[in-house]
């Protein structure tokens, strides 16, 4: 069994969680949603494995690093860490049906660092910038605060289906009666704006630290760095507009799918459109 | 009078304002796009190369190419801090207010307006309904401190509160606190500071850095020696290591010996050095002129960047550059010839390749040897305000995680007696300045649990099930 097999597997793995979690909601049917729940759990063990294996896998090349080191590294990663964010946030609220678009994301992220051409799953070495043990600390750190931005935007995405239709639909109304109510989704989806908030702070300061160490300055207007700084700027928006009159509700969750904006930008878009020191994350 | 009297308020109320905070974050979230879509450190006729001579010209008067360093730029980060401490001053009092230590006596009236309240009533006398609410609060809230009613007379009102994580109010301000401790450390680094490269030669040492950013030299009060100067690859031909043998001269004597690699750097009284490149440097080359005409050779030696005179002419030949790889071509030297008098014409050669375009002027060039050193390129810094700025991140980390995950949780209780219907008035009142959910459900769970234990005194909650099923047995 290779670590290939295992992340190849997850790929689809996510996808028919995906559908599970989207027929339970669209069909209002339970069981379905409980399928997706134990699926979504199965397929991240099953994507832990396959990460514990790449890792062990580089050290049988004699390259001996963390599974954090370039694209497609850090594509599974952030696909593990969208579902295991999540999971915890489902089993803390104790709500299933808001699964759907966390699943599409990790399937996505799956998918694309599968089947992309400018993505390179093969194991390289790392080149001396990225020995650091500061790695490990600055791609979880920060991709536990893109992964909670994702769930938040899935979240922020519901909220505003749901404002779209009356606060009392009718209990046989199709799936938008099926989510829960719409100060309730307001409220999950600042839990995870805070979450990816702390998280993102502590990427970026992370990060700093280590760009200190390597190129001898903590700040230097790299892309990627902007970037980063763009979009704690937006989520720091969203948390003061939340105390600002007529911002609460659905400004606030059009400035969270913004945010989960510029987060994509901050990982696909400054890697394979602007230049800069981040380079070898393609 | 009073128009001049609110003038100074109503700026404090601007500068104070939230909304202030969200323009000028959306303001420097725009501004920072910009800078990273347009080029960035690039001179006016550079920008030329790539816009019309409006845009490269508009693009350099608002300082777009150089938009992180920019006056504006820097004023809407002032701004922000000022925006910040207004805020702070505005609402710093407040806060402190809220926390003091002293309580102002409050009644059931006043609590039954709180947002989140609940009223009971217990069969139970005073007496014993307090000790029931101590004990239940006890359990889910914490300890209860009492508050003296200010009625005068022995059958006031009991009023008490439970509280924890007061100070989680303030953790917000430490938040903000900390973001103008990094910016005071960023500045005070680059006013203190400097940054800038230093190209070594093996086996050579020198005091002097280019400074980065006024491309002049400063001298350190040291000297450093590159020993050696290694490179390791991997078998794919990726690099594995960049590794540097320094040492510190001080007065001529050797005083600290240290290997340096990316990601390790070497820090000697404040001035830090990182491995950043690496490169070959040409001492000098030896090269060979044709001339077509007569056929005859002329030999010489140029040391790099030094001007010859070509023997029997008053012609002038330098190199001005050397490549290690030109175009895929391997080595190149480029070659300046100058005449008096007349522009001086300037030449690629290639080292390895005797190509047919390796000419300048009329003559036929081979280069017959090149003398070669190795040299380690070094970033140098001087940063005296880092540990301000190591400061404000820990700060920012601790406190963002504290001001997310605690709260400032208040439960009011009053208890007292109804005379005319025989009764205890238990009277509830709760706040919490984050977490509300959690919180109204903690509420709710020992209003349900008071309710439970007060209006059934004979029946306590732990084991009522129990009793009344003896009840229907027997």
């Amino acid at each position: 069994m290779t670590s290939s097999f295992l992340l190849s597997l997850t790929t689809f793995a996510y996808l028919l969680c995906t559908f599970l979690y989207l027929a339970g909601t669209i069909f209002r049917f339970k069981p379905l949603l409980v399928a997706g729940t134990i699926s979504g759990a199965a397929t991240l063990l099953m994507q832990t494995a396959g990460i514990g294996l790449r890792w062990v896998e580089s050290y049988r090349m004699g390259y001996g690093h963390a599974p954090l080191s370039n694209m497609y590294e850090s594509l599974v990663f952030a696909s593990w860490a969208i579902m295991i964010i999540y999971l915890v946030f489902e089993w803390r609220v104790r709500q299933r049906a808001l699964g759907v678009f966390p699943a599409l994301f990790s399937f996505l992220a799956m998918a694309y660092a599968s089947f992309s051409k400018d993505v390179d799953s093969k194991i390289q070495p790392l080149v001396p910038a990225l020995k650091s043990n500061w790695l490990i600390a600055h791609v979880m750190t920060c991709f536990l605060g893109y992964a909670a931005f994702a769930v938040s935007c899935g979240l922020s995405l519901l909220y505003l289906v749901r404002k779209r239709f009356p606060e009392n639909p009718n209990p046989h109304g199709g799936f938008v009666a099926f989510l829960p109510g719409a100060s309730q989704l307001e409220w999950f989806n600042y839990q995870l704006v805070l979450f990816g908030f702390l998280w993102l702070s502590v990427g970026i300061i992370t990060g700093s630290v280590w760009a200190n160490s390597a190129w001898g300055t903590y700040w230097s207007w790299d892309p990627k760095e902007t970037w980063s700084l763009i979009t704690w700027f937006i989520y720091a928006a969203v948390l003061h507009a939340r105390n600002l009159q007529g911002w609460k509700g659905q400004r606030v969750a059009w400035l969270s799918v913004i945010g989960f904006g510029c987060v994509l930008f901050t990982y696909f878009g400054v890697n394979f459109l602007l230049s800069g020191l981040h380079s070898y994350a393609r | 009078m009073s128009k001049e009297k609110s003038a100074p308020g109503a700026v404090l109320g601007l500068l104070s304002s939230l909304k202030l905070t969200l323009v000028l974050f959306f303001a420097l979230a725009a501004a920072s796009v910009i800078g990273t879509l347009l080029p960035q450190e690039v001179s006016l006729l550079e920008l030329r190369d790539h816009f019309s001579p409006v845009a490269a010209s508009l693009i350099s008067l608002l300082a777009l190419n150089n938009l992180y360093h920019s006056i504006w730029f820097r004023i809407l980060l002032l701004l922000l801090c000022t925006n910040l401490a207004a805020c702070t001053l505005e609402r710093l009092p407040k806060t402190i207010r809220l926390i003091r230590r002293f309580e102002a006596p409050f009644d059931a009236q006043k609590l039954s307006k709180f947002g989140l309240s609940s009223s009971i009533a217990a069969a139970l006398p005073l007496e014993q309904t307090q000790s029931v609410v101590e004990s239940s609060v006890c359990e889910t809230f914490g300890r209860m401190c009492r508050i003296e009613s200010g009625q005068v007379g022995g059958l006031g009102p009991f009023c008490a509160v439970s509280e924890t994580g007061r100070w989680s109010r303030l953790m917000v301000y430490v938040v903000h606190l900390s973001v103008l401790i990094v910016l005071v450390g960023a500045l005070a680094g680059s006013y203190l500071g400097f940054k800038g490269t230093m190209n070594l030669i093996e086996g050579e040492t020198s005091d002097k850095v280019m400074l980065a950013e006024s491309e002049s030299v400063t001298e350190l009060p040291f000297a450093l020696r590159c020993d050696k100067f290694e490179v390791s690859f991997y078998d794919t031909g990726a690099p594995k290591e960049f590794k540097s043998d320094l040492a510190i001269v001080e007065n001529g004597r050797e005083v600290l010996k240290q290997s340096i690699v990316v990601n390790d750097p070497l820090t000697y009284e404040g001035i830090t050095f990182y491995q950043a490149s690496y490169g070959t440097y040409l001492k000098e080359a030896g090269i060979e002129l044709t001339d077509p005409d007569s056929s005859k050779k002329i030999a010489m030696t140029l040391p790099f960047r030094q001007p010859v005179t070509i023997p029997g002419t008053s012609d002038q030949l330098m190199i001005a550059e050397y490549q290690e790889d030109l175009m895929r071509v391997g080595q190149a030297i480029e070659l300046v010839y100058g005449k008096k008098g007349q522009q001086s014409s300037a030449k690629w050669i290639l080292v390895d390749r005797p190509y047919h375009g390796n000419r300048i002027e009329n003559y036929l060039v081979r280069v017959t040897q090149t003398d070669k050193a190795r040299f380690t390129g070094l970033q140098v810094k001087k940063d005296p305000g880092i540990w301000l700025v190591w400061a404000g991140f820990t700060l920012m980390t601790l406190a963002i995680g504290l001001t997310f995950y605690s709260s400032h949780r208040k439960l009011w209780v009053c208890i007292e007696p109804d005379k005319k219907r025989k009764k205890t008035i238990v009277t509830l009142a709760g706040r919490a300045s984050r977490n509300e959910q959690v919180f109204k459900e903690k509420f709710e769970a020992l209003r349900a649990s008071l309710e439970n234990r007060l209006k059934n005194p004979s029946a306590p909650h732990e084991i009522r099930g129990h009793k009344t099923d003896k009840k229907g047995t027997e």
